[in-house]
């Protein structure tokens, strides 16, 4: 029977989110190609996560030890090549995350798996496996063949691609699988977690985001959106250009390496709306977006549009705002 | 402490209308202006940052044409001691496994400590050359790095998770690690400072030299090949607010209220 | 020669007219006197350029202008923003300007192929491929890619065709003219820009060049060397057909109307008087001066680099000052002639709240207006 595999993350003993997503495209892929859906789960004391995750798939391979308690993609690395070799799954699914992106391409090169990286679909003709990814900032999408036949293929999954509800309850078993490490990996040590430095804003617990992009241009064209923000009894985040200049501090930034938000309201004002920046914010319940290229992505994003500069939009709406505020 | 910091030259579209080439599997290129990967960019004032702290010397190397030998002068510019570019047609078609490759066979006659690398490329966004680079050098890595405090054999490197967290990590070296945006403030590149490196040699190198057969490499060598490449559907996008700027300031302001914001 | 040779710094009497007429030494960490002599006393640059109000200063030459022994302090300041360039260290914005400009041919970095989208569906020649002129008009890079800037160009390409001028433009092939990159201290730059510029100047085939901007004027006139060309800036040429009676003005703009002399147009290249003709010559309009007017305008912090650095100062900016000063003398618009000092003194107006009040027109915006010209 053959089988598709999918990686499990967490992080300081919670799942997360990107799991529910693979394993709702590996069951629609499962069906489709007649296959078995399993579940990897690495860590030490992970027991219970398991318990969680069995439901969604016909195996649930969990294998513990005290180099894998963080994720370190050495260690991991030894043990999936392990499990591909001993199960020869027809398919590797890996999150495009901060730990898929350290495990994944090592992985592959090292046990010879074909890999298509950061892939946003993946459709299935006859017995052919094609990824889809964006290029070029999410201006173009791709239709990717993987080069040769392979056994295995391995495709890392981008963030917020697949839903994470609506899977099926399978409730397979949960099977410990035994790993002899010859090594401690004392050449890649994990030392501990640093939180960001907290500034006092937490944008994750805002009702409104005012959020700022590359076309703020100047930090002294700030000043107008904070006021927009507070007339709105909201905060303002950026995009990553905006805090990689320290024209606000990073704790602002929202993205897949920025925080992800999901406000009553979310204005996007400059954004050009790159895959990195939308994944943090796609379940916004009202997004608009204000930006002078038409053709910008945010505008696939955004439940409303204008397209103009945001140093002219802006201050006609705080104006107005303040206006029927003191209606 | 010898640095190696591998660069590409890559388009610059930020707001620039792409299309389609002839071929369905490529964009024109015709107009647009390219220059360094942004990441990489970062990794070459890193490199440089490190060696003008703890001594050595920083090599950059490129797999590219003979344009790329623009991004190579640009990093002698910056502060880089020796350039390396190799070019050999049959790379064309290469993904990022067989760019890994291919910089393995010319690196692995480079006396180095420490590779750099960008997290990713703004072209095609793979984010794979640096891990696949460390595991066929047989040397460890980490991705996404923030922040690096250079050790006697030892780094301690700060890598980028989610949601504003960090990871602290301790690596022996020699390692490759893949430099994340925003880990430094690159410096300014002056024209006078390209000008006074334009005559260093740049070693060229190709297949022969570094010891690769062809079917190691280009779309043979390759994990995937882009089949076809395509606008995105633009699907029911965002509904557009037209009208005067009173008018639509106007619109816009009734959606706060609508939505209880204000 | 090294730095203090070159800049003469050894004739300075350190009297400080410099400092004394430099519009942001009141406000800035910027004393240029004082910068003088610590280069002096140092023997080289070093030193200086730790000064964190370097790029504060607008370069409106107020300083080189009054310096009694003929020295130049305003190059002084380019001259150690030059160090820092070649050094690498110089403010992210400007980083983003050079490099912009060096990419795209633009320090706001747009695509070059989207340069002429001012022009909307107005035929305008481009030279040489459609054809030949007398006059090239150089755009400039704020006035083709500026929303708010984008009508300029399309009033003045009207007003010469009206007029009947023969006249043509670069199309994309236009780049910056160098005018703010020499003074951001990007001297080799600069040298790259103006031999690509003179080179489609004279592939163009023709003989004279008008300009938007008082600072490509200025640069094109003092600095490029150009040989065989007449440069003007455009109200010098509107001046002039005024003069002939090749444009006339038929409608009435009854307003009182604040001409505003811009640094590279007034103090430095002492072109006062065709702004004024032009506006003097519109029906119902009412011109008034500052007293702060011609030689001593007061420079509204738009020039040498300001549009990319924001001032270090705190307190009233020019701007500010000259809205309000505009508007006690009962201005109800300031007229001006330079792109750079319309954007900052719009900014001014909004920031002192008198945007409603005193309103920022181009001139070209104003005999829009006096010939009647809609939709432009």
């Amino acid at each position: 029977m053959a089988e598709i595999m999918v990686l499990m993350e967490h992080r300081q003993g919670e799942m997360r989110d990107i799991n529910l997503e693979m394993l709702s495209k590996g069951q629609e892929l499962a069906e489709k190609t007649k296959a078995e859906l399993t579940a990897v789960l690495l860590g030490k004391g992970v027991a219970s996560m398991a318990d969680n995750i069995k439901r969604f798939c016909h195996h649930t391979l969990i294998c513990e030890d005290e180099r894998l308690a963080q994720f370190n993609s050495d260690p991991y690395q030894d043990v999936l090549s392990f499990m591909i070799k001993e199960r020869k799954p027809a398919l590797v699914l890996i999150g495009q995350t901060a730990c898929g992106m350290d495990l994944a391409p090592a992985l592959a090169t090292s046990a010879g798996i074909p890999l298509a990286t950061d892939c946003y679909q993946i459709e299935v003709k006859g017995d052919t496996v094609l990824p889809f990814r964006q290029m070029y900032g999410g201006k173009m999408s791709a239709e990717v063949h993987f080069a040769k036949k392979a056994p295995c293929y391995m495709i890392t999954v981008r963030v917020g691609s697949f839903p994470s509800e609506g899977l099926r309850e399978i409730n397979g078993a949960v099977e410990k699988v035994a790993f002899t490490f010859d090594k401690d990996y004392a050449y890649k040590k994990f030392l501990q977690y640093v939180e960001a430095a907290v500034g006092g804003v937490d944008i994750t617990q805002a009702d409104v985001l005012v959020s700022v992009g590359r076309g703020i241009g100047d930090p002294e064209n700030l000043p107008m959106v904070e006021e927009l923000a507070s007339l709105l009894g909201g905060v303002v985040s950026c995009s990553r250009p905006v805090a990689d200049k320290n024209w606000l501090p990073k704790e602002r930034q929202v993205g897949t390496s920025g925080k992800t938000v999901k406000p009553k309201l979310y204005i996007a004002l400059g954004i050009s709306g790159a895959f990195q920046h939308t994944a943090g914010m796609k379940g916004a319940t009202t997004i608009i977006a204000v930006n002078k290229d038409p053709k910008a992505p945010i505008f696939n994003v955004a439940h409303y549009g204008i397209v103009d500069d945001l140093l002219k939009v802006v201050p006609g709406l705080v104006a107005k705002v303040k206006e029927r505020k003191g209606a | 402490m010898d640095i190696i910091v591998c660069i590409k030259r890559v388009p610059e579209v930020a707001e620039i209308d792409l299309q389609v080439d002839q071929t369905g599997k490529g964009i024109k290129t015709e107009g647009l202006v390219f220059c360094v990967n942004d990441w990489d960019n970062y990794a070459i004032e890193e490199a440089v940052r490190i060696k003008e702290k703890h001594g050595g010397t920083v090599t950059a190397i490129t797999v590219g044409s003979e344009e790329s030998e623009d991004v190579l002068r640009r990093a002698l510019a910056l502060g880089a001691d020796e350039a390396v570019m190799i070019t050999d047609q049959k790379t064309e078609g290469s993904d990022a496994y067989a760019t890994a490759k291919i910089l393995a066979a010319a690196i692995k006659n480079i006396p180095y400590t420490i590779i750099l690398a960008g997290a990713l490329a703004d072209d095609d966004g793979y984010a794979q050359v640096g891990a696949s680079l460390a595991e066929l050098l047989g040397i460890p890595h980490a991705t996404l790095v923030t922040n690096m405090e250079i050790g006697e054999k030892r780094v301690k490197v700060r890598r980028e998770l989610e949601g504003g967290l960090e990871e602290a990590l301790d690596v022996e070296t020699p390692a490759v690690f893949t430099i994340q945006s925003g880990i430094n403030e690159p410096r300014y590149v002056s024209i006078m400072g390209i000008r006074r490196v334009a005559k260093k040699e740049i070693k060229k190198l190709d297949l022969g030299a570094m010891g690769l057969a062809p079917d190691q490499v280009g779309t043979t060598g390759s994990f995937i090949v882009v089949e076809r490449i395509f606008t995105p559907p633009v699907g029911e996008g965002a509904q557009l607010l037209q009208g005067s700027p009173d008018e639509v300031a106007t619109k816009v302001t009734d959606i706060f209220q609508k939505g209880g914001v204000i | 020669m090294d730095f203090l040779e070159k800049h003469e710094l050894y004739a300075c009497l350190q009297c400080g007219k410099c400092t004394g007429g430099c519009p942001v030494s009141m406000k800035a960490p910027l004393n240029i006197r004082s910068l003088m002599r610590q280069v002096l006393m140092a023997g080289k640059p070093d030193v200086a350029l730790e000064c964190p109000g370097l790029w504060d200063c607008t370069t409106c030459a107020t300083c080189t202008l009054r310096c009694p022994r003929g020295l130049k302090p305003s190059e002084v300041i380019v001259g150690l923003r030059g160090e820092l360039v070649e050094g690498g260290n110089v403010p992210k914005t400007v980083i983003d300007a050079l490099e912009g400009t060096f990419k795209h041919g633009n320090p706001w970095g747009k695509p070059r192929q989207k340069r002429m989208e001012w022009k909307g569906d107005l035929a305008v020649k481009v030279l040489p491929e459609e054809g030949k002129a007398e006059w090239l008009y150089y755009i400039g890079c704020e006035s083709c890619y500026d929303p708010r800037l984008q009508r300029i160009p399309r009033i003045l390409c009207r007003v010469l065709e009206t007029a009947g001028v023969s006249f043509g433009i670069l199309g994309t092939k236009e780049s910056c003219c160098g005018n703010e990159i020499r003074r951001m201290g990007e001297a080799g730059l600069f040298e790259e820009l103006r031999e690509g510029n003179i080179k489609n100047f004279r592939a163009s085939g023709a003989q004279a060049i008008i300009t938007t901007s008082p600072h490509c004027y200025n640069t094109f006139e003092t600095e490029y060397k150009l040989e065989g060309f007449k440069v003007l800036h455009y109200s010098q040429l509107l001046a002039d057909l005024l003069k002939e009676g090749k444009i006339k003005f038929s409608h009435e703009v009854k307003k009182k109307v604040a001409y505003h002399d811009p640094c590279f147009l007034g103090k430095q290249n002492q072109i006062f008087d065709p702004p004024r003709q032009i506006l003097k010559a519109i029906p119902g309009l009412e011109l008034l001066e500052f007293d702060r007017s011609r030689e001593r305008s007061l420079c509204c912090e738009g020039g040498g680099g300001r549009m990319w650095v924001e001032g270090t100062g705190e307190g009233e900016r020019n701007s500010e000052t000259r809205v309000k000063d505009a508007h006690a003398m009962g201005a109800e618009i300031i007229a001006t002639a330079c792109p750079f000092c319309l954007l900052t003194l719009e900014d001014g107006a909004k920031t002192t709240g008198l945007e409603e009040k005193v309103l920022i027109r181009e001139v070209l915006e104003l005999v829009a207006d006096a010939m009647g010209f809609e939709n432009v």
